[in-house]
């Protein structure tokens, strides 16, 4: 029985999409590509999931997200173990062509915890529905709900915070 | 609702996505073979006997040792398998990663490539090759994952400390919800890569493993548990409680406390927990050492959500962003609930509720889709409480059944013992039920198929006053 979806089709349609969702999670391309590369691997294991177009897609996103956050903590080891909210800032070169109003937020989303730059994503890139993104993160609707307004509030309070020192 | 520093994020994301373009990706070849290839039935059949010939030959015990690649067996220690000399002809995956680990402990790391048997459906064996940069010889070892195709090590440990390292693959089992998988050590003995063993291999899983005995008709409890990689150790993870969890709904607190251990590797080739200590796992902040405060959160019991409309009031719904509006109207008899949104134009429910009144928010966690969702009280009699939701095809409305032993509603049980139900801001229907010492069994309403809700338990909790769920305290 062939599968009902080509997951070479999938990879053309989709690799760019995830590749840029990976990279507004983990910071560089290099390791959005391949946590993409890994997530269209692991579709690959499933030959089931390739039937439906529509749960590949979702499953394919879940996959990225998961391994972007597992790439984030191996890069956390490697740091010596420094804590969540220590993750350097992108590199210059990652955002010196962003204009300074989104390297500034981009800047501020990299200080939030894992959990809550997901959730950002998911909901003003992805466009995800609170459901959606509760059943890509494996949370309730009420978690996305209060980890996105908490979320937020301290990229709001970041932001202040460092245009405050600037203006300094 | 959009604000400004929605709208900032939201340009910042699409800029910073932007900047990502085609031109910019590295050239792959093809993710994995679409088809499985053809392979000649006496390609197989000599495959099989080789296999079955060296099997014969080299399974082992094999046991303690000074250093772990220069060991002696051990007559009375557990049976390690040396793995056969299989596979020799196999390809490494397009996208397997060859791993760089240290197994001859001589300070230069070895290439090891992972070549994927070939079969149908990719759950073959996986060759594990290298040569050693001290003796310049040969080593494999043979492990058995779950798919050939993207094979990568997820470390390296020196679980023994001796020096060398082992190499650790990770189990994965791809049809578990959420995840859920083990480790695979691989140690240099005897000039051989050898699974080592786990004295204690419930521990060592990661997902959400059962309480034995705990399945009801509507849920079972599950610890949650995982495993990692830290400082060159193989840790675990185990939830100290157990959690409810039916339908797809996993319910826990917020933050909850973790017993964690480390591994240790023995000289029989055995990996024993040690170590043991406590991490906290948060929804939101991740996994961090336990502060000092080891109780998982309160089950989310409150805000309340205390906004209602009645009869004649109209409200945009707070539904997360689905975009829903509801209104009361009065048809003579009652009220009539209309409903307006996404795939919902002026679907109408009576209310039977005397004196009805519709929370402002939506009880979302009973629906498992993009839907309108309505929680239903009465000012006349506190004892109602109804949650009404649109059907599976978006048609109509209708009410959910309570079905199980908890009841939905305010009032006592036929023991007498008071419940009382309520909505939180966030979303979700909590019904409490007083227990005999004057605390209360918490519990969630969940969607377990059709129509039907049930309750889950979430906890025991005590409160200053029941009425006020913000008085909510541990017992």
């Amino acid at each position: 029985m062939q599968p009902a979806v080509d997951i070479t089709e999938l990879y053309a349609a989709h690799r760019l999409s995830l590749v840029r969702l990976a990279v507004l999670l983990v910071d560089d391309i290099a390791s959005a590509e391949d946590v993409v590369q890994d997530a269209f691997a692991a579709l690959a294991r499933r030959p089931g999931a390739i039937k439906d177009p529509s749960k590949a897609l979702a499953y394919l996103r879940v996959s990225v997200v998961n391994a972007s956050r597992s790439a984030l903590r191996r890069r956390r080891t490697a740091r010596a173990y420094s804590p969540p909210h220590a993750l350097p800032p992108p590199t210059p070169e990652d955002t010196a062509v962003l204009a300074e109003e989104h390297r500034e937020v981009f800047v501020a989303l990299h200080a939030l915890a894992p959990r809550q730059r997901e959730v950002l994503v998911l909901r003003y890139w992805s466009n995800l529905s609170e459901a959606e993104i509760a059943a890509a993160l494996g949370i309730s609707q009420g978690t996305v709900k209060s980890t996105a307004s908490r979320a937020l509030a301290a990229l709001e309070k970041i932001m202040t915070t460092t245009s405050g020192k600037e203006q300094r | 609702m959009s604000t400004d520093i929605e709208a900032r994020l939201r340009d910042a994301l699409a800029a910073r996505a932007d900047l990502v373009r085609h031109e910019d990706l590295t050239p792959l070849a093809t993710v994995v073979p679409l088809r499985p290839r053809w392979q000649s039935p006496w390609v197989l059949l000599a495959t099989a006997a080789a296999v079955l010939l060296v099997l014969g030959i080299v399974v082992q015990g094999v046991g303690g040792r000074e250093r772990s690649d220069r060991i002696a067996p051990q007559p009375d220690g557990p049976t390690l398998e040396m793995p056969a000399d299989v596979g020799r002809d196999w390809k490494a995956d397009d996208l397997s990663r060859p791993a760089r680990v240290d197994l001859d402990g001589d300070g230069v790391r070895e290439k090891v490539q992972f070549l994927s048997e070939k079969t149908d459906d990719y759950a073959g064996r996986v060759r594990l090759q290298t040569t050693l940069s001290s003796t310049g010889e040969e080593s494999w070892g043979i492990a058995e994952l779950t798919s050939t195709i993207g094979v990568t090590a997820r470390g390296a440990i020196d679980a023994d400390g001796d020096g060398d390292e082992e190499l650790v693959l990770p189990w994965e089992d791809l049809a578990a919800v959420g995840g859920a998988g083990h480790p695979l050590v691989f140690d240099l003995r005897d000039g051989l890569l050898v699974e080592m063993l786990a004295a204690d291999p419930d521990l060592l899983q990661s997902g959400d493993v059962a309480v034995p005995g705990s399945q009801t008709e509507f849920y079972d409890l599950v610890h949650e548990q995982d495993w990692w990689i830290k400082g060159g150790q193989v840790w675990s993870s185990r939830s100290v409680n157990a959690f409810a969890r039916g339908n797809m709904t996993l319910l826990r607190p917020e933050s909850i406390v973790l017993d964690t251990w480390r591994w240790e590797l023995g000289d029989d080739g055995v990996l024993r927990p040690t170590d043991q200590g406590c991490a906290e796992d948060s929804t939101v902040e991740g996994r961090h050492d336990c502060d000092g405060d080891q109780a998982d959160s309160l089950p989310a019991v409150q805000p309340a959500a205390t906004d209602t409309i009645g009869i004649g009031g109209e409200v945009a719904l707070d539904d997360g962003g689905l975009g829903y509006r509801a209104r009361v109207e009065d048809d003579g008899s009652g009220g009539t609930l209309v409903v307006d949104g996404p795939g919902a134009d002026g679907l109408v429910y009576a209310l039977s509720a005397p004196d009805p009144r519709v929370s402002t928010v939506s009880p979302t966690y009973l629906v498992g889709f993009d839907a309108a969702s309505v929680y239903v009280a009465s000012a006349a009699d506190p004892a109602v409480a109804e949650v009404v939701a649109q059907t599976a095809d978006l048609a109509g409305l209708v009410a959910l059944r309570p079905v199980g032993d908890v009841p939905l509603g305010t009032g006592s049980d036929s023991d007498g013992r008071a419940y009382r139900t309520w909505l939180t801001k966030a979303g979700a229907v909590v019904t409490v039920v007083e227990a005999e010492d004057g605390s209360w069994d918490s519990w969630q309403w969940a969607r377990v198929g059709g129509t039907d809700i049930a309750a889950l338990p979430t906890g025991r909790v005590c409160f200053a006053d029941v009425t006020d769920p913000s008085s909510v305290a541990r017992c």
